[in-house]
């Protein structure tokens, strides 16, 4: 055997092929809407896993896993999977595969929770004046068992379309590195309130519509939201272009930070264009919104992914 | 600003960041202690990493339905499972049962290890780990995954083929179990190399046995059963300590420890050399206490002045018999002329962890001298083939886009 090879911490990145089309629009469905459901999907998996006591980086890698189920003419097609069914399904395998697994009852009880609220983007909080009615998000034995089957036929069908590629290498520990590397904890309160705005820049990546997680490798992400983060607390950290020193070009932090930047305004028109109203997470609604009638119900759409 | 931080980048030369283009990595440069008088945070270890090898880090390889892989991976047809002749079981396990198979389109022999699908949990978190690791390690002293057949209640991993395994090989070709010295030898380095390729890519195996080591007829040895190998990337002390058959558990698992490493394997490879040697296994417990005790009354029954710390694994007991530390020839009496030999084996069945030697040092072991020299000697005739066959103009192409 020859000598080690260097390890790199890395992922495999989407291609341009793959970011050009989705299975999606091959298939009818506007850019713009695949966009939102995409948004909304992530969001919903990053709530149901705050219900469920996840630590954030297992929530992200289900994130991640999620949005590489919609990637490329290969990926799913919003027409034949709902969105709402792969979030749980990612959410479910991700956590089954780290050191928090979590029961398909619990993953299904949380979502049916989310299910029950009229809008995607404005909740009941558990203590608010007008809580959910229980009832509403109750599920019976019987429905538990039809959820749960449909849960591990989904979970098969994500795994298969994920190649069995489950675990993705993150940001946050990098950019904690990264920012005692640049001494940004000299002044211990600046230097957490700093990092608090890196971790949210982070998580908000998650759900950006450029899928930043499937085309920046961690090192990148983790440079572009300290520059941002230190930009936005007017932190100067350290004199020259010291994110070269940490393998990323002007460029790709350039396009990056405005990427980050964005996120904000984009969740905003987002929340904006779906007030009242719920995004299409299953394929029956999506088929309502897009106004096509009733006949082309595939209905479960669990197939064999070709 | 602290002053200190301007002092890691301050441009003393009109470019202090010149340095940096000389140099591989950041953290050399950060710890330089002309820049800085924070010590070096000793070996800077990534906090979480893929298992994917630098090869499969391309763009390809997250394409969806791709099993990813670098090498010369087959390539891996979507198959009907009817495809494959299901002959004879070949062994049961937790969760799965193994099969030899026939390839209808070949006839090439497969092992198809067939998983059962829980349907309260939908697809065992141990056959993910294993076809997510194994796609990865591409070696020649690892089983090879041809293929995953994934239909709605089935899923089927297809190996390559491999005769037997350890256990029935020493109990086959072994004189009471025994086997002869050159093959041992042998064995040893080709278990070795397939530990040290897994540790380079960041997996443990855990649960290392003679019937996880597949023999084939060409006397190839390599690792199967990876169902509860993991990647060590993510936080150790996360790992249960519920793995490792007994008999080849390391006593830092068997005294509890939860942030065990590599030593692992290596611990799980002593027993397995010397059980070579005799045909029994070194250390038969029933229980994780006489597991340990048997340990003990071989190795010396450690103390907290042998072993600092060992006082603090929550396995531990103050009233642990008080055994002397044999020789280890005693029980191996085949080691005794040679020396070389026991030195290596002594060096792998170190009861604390960090002593022990690490997969890629035991390889350079002066024991394994005359089979470099062996080899070396392959080497150079497969090379001269390699070249003949060259010239004959054949043309190999690594398939793509495979499964």
């Amino acid at each position: 055997m020859a000598s080690a090879p260097p390890k790199l911490i890395g992922n495999p990145m989407a291609t341009v092929e793959q970011l050009e089309t989705s299975a999606s629009q091959i298939d009818g469905i506007p850019k713009e809407l695949e966009d939102s459901i995409h948004f909304a999907g992530a969001r919903l998996t990053q709530l149901a896993g705050i219900l469920l006591r996840l630590p954030q980086d297992i929530i992200a890698i289900a994130i991640v896993n999620y949005t590489r189920f919609w990637l490329g003419p290969e990926g799913g097609s919003l027409k034949k999977y709902g969105a709402k069914d792969i979030s749980i399904a990612s959410l479910y395998v991700t956590a089954k595969l780290s050191a928090y697994p979590r029961s398909p009852r619990s993953v299904i009880n949380v979502y049916a929770y989310f299910d029950a609220h009229e809008t995607t983007f404005e909740h009941h909080a558990p203590n608010s004046p007008n809580p959910l009615d229980p009832q509403t998000y109750f599920v019976s034995e019987g429905t538990y068992q039809a959820r749960r089957l449909a849960l591990m036929r989904t979970e098969a069908l994500l795994l298969r379309t994920l190649g069995f590629t489950t675990d993705t290498a993150l940001p946050y520990a990098l950019a904690i590195t990264y920012m005692q590397t640049l001494d940004a904890f000299a002044d211990h309160a600046a230097g957490s309130a700093l990092t608090k705005r890196v971790l949210a820049h982070l998580n908000s990546a998650l759900f950006s519509p450029q899928k930043l997680y499937l085309t920046h490798q961690p090192a990148a992400l983790a440079t572009a939201a300290i520059y941002l983060a230190g930009h936005e607390r007017e932190m100067k950290l350290a004199g020259e272009d010291w994110w070269e020193v940490f393998d990323v070009g002007r460029e790709e932090l350039g396009f990056l930070v405005f990427s980050l930047n964005s996120q904000n305004g984009f969740a905003e028109r987002e929340v904006e264009r779906w007030a009242g109203r719920k995004v299409p997470l299953t394929v029956l609604e999506v088929e309502r919104e897009m106004g096509v009638g009733v006949g082309m119900g595939v209905g479960m759409g669990v197939g064999m992914g070709v | 600003m602290t002053p200190s931080a301007i002092e890691i980048m301050s441009p003393a030369s009109p470019n202090a960041l010149a340095i940096a283009a000389q140099l591989t990595t950041a953290s050399t440069i950060l710890w330089d202690p002309t820049y800085t008088s924070r010590p070096p945070p000793g070996n800077l270890r990534p906090t979480h990493a893929g298992t994917l090898a630098i090869g499969s880090r391309t763009d390809s390889s997250i394409s969806v339905r791709s099993l990813g892989g670098d090498h010369q991976v087959p390539i891996m047809d979507k198959r009907h499972p009817s495809s494959f002749q299901q002959l004879e079981k070949l062994g049961e396990g937790t969760y799965a049962t193994v099969f030899k198979g026939r390839n209808r389109q070949t006839g090439e022999f497969v092992a198809l290890k067939e998983i059962h699908l829980d349907s309260e949990e939908g697809t065992p978190s141990t056959a993910i780990r294993e076809i997510s690791l194994m796609k990865e390690l591409k070696h020649e002293n690892i089983v090879s995954l041809h293929d995953v057949i994934h239909t709605e209640n089935k899923l089927m991993l297809v190996f390559e083929f491999m005769d037997k395994d350890l256990k029935k090989y020493m109990d086959s070709r072994g004189d009471r179990g025994q086997l002869d010295p050159p093959t041992i030898k042998s064995f040893m380095y080709q278990l070795l190399r397939g530990i040290a390729f897994c540790h380079e890519n960041r997996v443990l195996h855990r649960d290392l046995k003679p019937q996880n080591l597949l023999i084939n007829t060409k006397g190839q040895l390599k690792l199967a059963d990876f169902g509860l190998a993991r990647a060590f990337g993510i936080p150790v002390n996360t790992f249960s300590n519920e793995v490792v058959t007994l008999w080849y558990r390391a006593p830092d698992v068997l005294l509890g420890s939860r942030t065990y490493n590599t030593s692992i394997d290596i611990w799980s490879a002593g027993c397995i050399m010397a059980e070579m040697y005799t045909g029994r296994p070194l250390f038969p417990g029933t229980t994780n206490e006489d597991q340990l005790q048997k340990i003990f009354r071989l190795m010396g029954t450690p103390s907290e002045r042998s072993w600092p710390g060992i006082s603090n694994f929550p396995e531990y007991k103050p009233n642990f018999h008080v055994y002397a530390t044999q020789k280890l020839q005693n029980i191996i009496p085949h080691l005794e002329y040679d020396q070389v030999g026991l030195d290596l084996l002594s060096r792998m069945l170190q009861l604390r962890p960090e002593l022990r030697v690490s997969a890629q040092d035991s390889l350079s072991h002066p024991w394994f001298n005359d089979l470099h020299q062996r080899q070396q000697h392959q080497s150079q005739m497969a090379q001269q083939q390699a070249q003949q066959a060259q010239m004959g103009g054949s043309n190999f192409q690594i398939p793509q886009g495979a499964y």
